[in-house]
């Protein structure tokens, strides 16, 4: 018996019963020599189906060629003796060849051109035949963490006419797919599916979601981190709002940042207000032609086109009101921080919440002025 | 009015003409109703008369569009009620109920999660800020606030320059 080539040399395909596989074997040894010259670009995956346990990848090597499905299944089979100990319940299953190959074929790097013809019309994307024996499930699981980058283009097409048979099981995480096609120790065309059923304990439920490299699959953790996502996204354009959050990072340091920015906001809203109720009465004059202007910023300019000679005739008047209103000013300052009924906006002291206001220059220099003329 | 579209929020023909108009109209009504404080506890009234008109004409510029407009609002004629003449009971039974039934009991199971996610003190802050906060989910929470924010800087600049133009002719 010849034994492949491939990168996935470990596992032998020649099985301990060459007068059933010797026919198959030389037709084989072809197919793999072919599929062995096909992949050059993904020599990555080739490394890391090294690393995969030889029950693996004998599992999963099979010839592309769609006519020896049934011969890679017999040659699976024949290689049950070489994991003797583990997989005895799944020479039981593996009747259901097709199955195996139809679901090796779906998870080949190499089969996209192959994996059309192979393709059945099972409507699961994701779901993998529950063919093979619950050994297979220990060997899969024992797997460690191996780059699955060739994975990834991959397309979970195929389903198997097995998965049928195999009803609710069939329901499994992509991830589960993904760490068996690591398996496949040299591209396949065609897989069977046998191995793959019964490798989890745990039927989860239909995902359309592709799972990303080292991230379960369940259906909590997709929702979790569909949400997560949204909340990234979300803190994003919360950042891009405040300012100087850019360079922040964490989730904890940017929201204090906008927690401040909002606490600045609005107390300079309180603190603006209040000196526009103090200064309010000197200006005495028609809004209406104002309002009737719809935009804002043409508003601005009424406005102040219209308070300009309405106002100078009141300055003389006011000028003596004008240094009570300061005077009193600061003391309406002070006792809006000791008496406000607002408890939601937190003074500390004139002083600090007048210098916190940081966000815009020009409030700030307007206050301070406005400061230095009262004090 | 582009409801969805977030840019027209800040749009010069939609949110702050809307607030400006308000704005002005309510302290139009302030200054005619009363005259100009001479002690402080009365200018310290009008003063809260003045941020009260501001945060409402903001609330209902944004409208019903968002959490915290619809909150804010709530406030607001919750505290008008409160201080103002004893309306009926089944008006203010039906404004409370409102409140309450937002704060269902799915919220706080989202809220732990959330809380504990993003930093259980800065979310109760949060939430404490931006009106309307304690209801929601942090995502909603984070939409809210952005949208808080930008209408805040609209209020801001508008109160700013008013009171700038106001006191110009003080000078």
């Amino acid at each position: 018996m010849e034994s492949p080539a491939g990168p996935g040399a470990r596992s032998s395909l020649t099985g301990p019963q060459p007068h059933e596989t010797g026919l198959d074997s030389l037709q084989f040894g072809e197919d793999i020599q072919h599929l062995i010259s096909v992949p050059p670009e993904n020599a990555s995956s080739f490394t890391a189906l090294l690393e995969l346990p030889p029950n693996q990848a004998v599992e999963l090597l099979h010839s592309p060629d769609s006519s020896l499905r049934s011969r890679n299944v017999i040659e699976a089979h024949q290689q049950k003796p070489y994991l003797e100990p583990h997989f005895n319940a799944a020479n039981l299953m593996f009747p259901t060849n097709s199955g195996l190959i139809e679901r090796a074929a779906r998870f080949s790097v190499f089969a996209g051109e192959n994996l059309n013809n192979i393709t059945n019309n099972s409507p699961e994307t994701s779901s993998v035949p529950s063919n093979s024996s619950a050994n297979l499930e220990k060997v899969v699981k024992s797997e460690p963490a191996e780059p699955e980058s060739f994975l990834n283009p991959l397309q979970p097409l195929v389903s198997d006419p097995t998965t049928v048979e195999n009803g609710a099981q069939n329901q499994r995480p992509v991830k589960r797919k993904e760490r068996e096609k690591k398996g496949k120790g040299s591209t396949k065309k065609s897989k069977s599916s046998a191995n793959e059923k019964s490798e989890d304990g745990e039927k989860l439920p239909y995902v359309h979601v592709r799972a990303r490299r080292g991230q379960a699959t369940d259906s909590h953790s997709l929702a979790e981190r569909a949400r997560r996502e949204k909340i990234n996204a979300r803190m994003k354009l919360l950042q891009e709002l405040v300012p100087g959050c850019n360079k922040i990072s964490g989730t904890a340091m940017v929201l204090d940042e906008i927690i401040n920015h909002v606490q600045s906001l609005q107390r300079q809203v309180e603190f603006l207000s209040m000196r526009l109720a103090a200064v309010n009465p000197a200006i005495d004059f028609n809004f209406d032609s104002i309002l009737a202007a719809e935009s804002g910023s043409l508003m601005d300019s009424n406005f102040h086109s219209m308070a300009m000679p309405l106002m100078w005739p009141e300055v003389q008047v006011n000028g003596n009101r004008q240094n009570y209103e300061q005077q009193w000013q600061f003391d309406a300052l002070n006792q809006l921080v000791w008496g406000r009924e607002d408890d939601s906006y937190n003074f500390i002291t004139p002083e600090n919440s007048l210098l916190s206001y940081d966000s815009s220059a020009n409030s700030a220099s307007l206050r301070s002025n406005h400061l230095k003329m009262e004090l | 009015m582009n409801p969805h579209h977030h840019s027209s929020y800040l749009n010069p023909n939609s949110l702050k003409s809307r607030f400006t108009k308000n704005f002005l109209r309510s302290l139009i009504k302030i200054n005619k109703q009363t005259p100009f404080p001479c002690r402080p506890t009365e200018m310290f009234q009008r003063c809260h008369k003045v941020k009260t008109a501001a945060d409402k004409s903001l609330a209902c510029a944004v409208g019903s569009r968002r959490v915290w407009s619809r909150a804010m609002l709530c406030k607001i004629r919750n505290r008008a009620l409160r201080r103002g003449p004893q309306k009926p009971p089944s008006v203010r039974r039906i404004i409370i109920n409102n409140r309450t039934m937002k704060k269902g009991f799915n919220c706080l199971k989202e809220k732990m999660n959330d809380d504990q996610e993003a930093g259980i003190d800065q979310t109760s802050k949060l939430r404490k800020l931006v009106p309307g906060g304690e209801a929601m989910d942090l995502c909603n929470l984070l939409d809210e606030a952005a949208h808080y924010i930008k209408c805040l800087n609209t209020q801001v600049q508008e109160i700013h320059d008013a009171e700038r133009i106001e006191s110009l002719g003080k000078d």
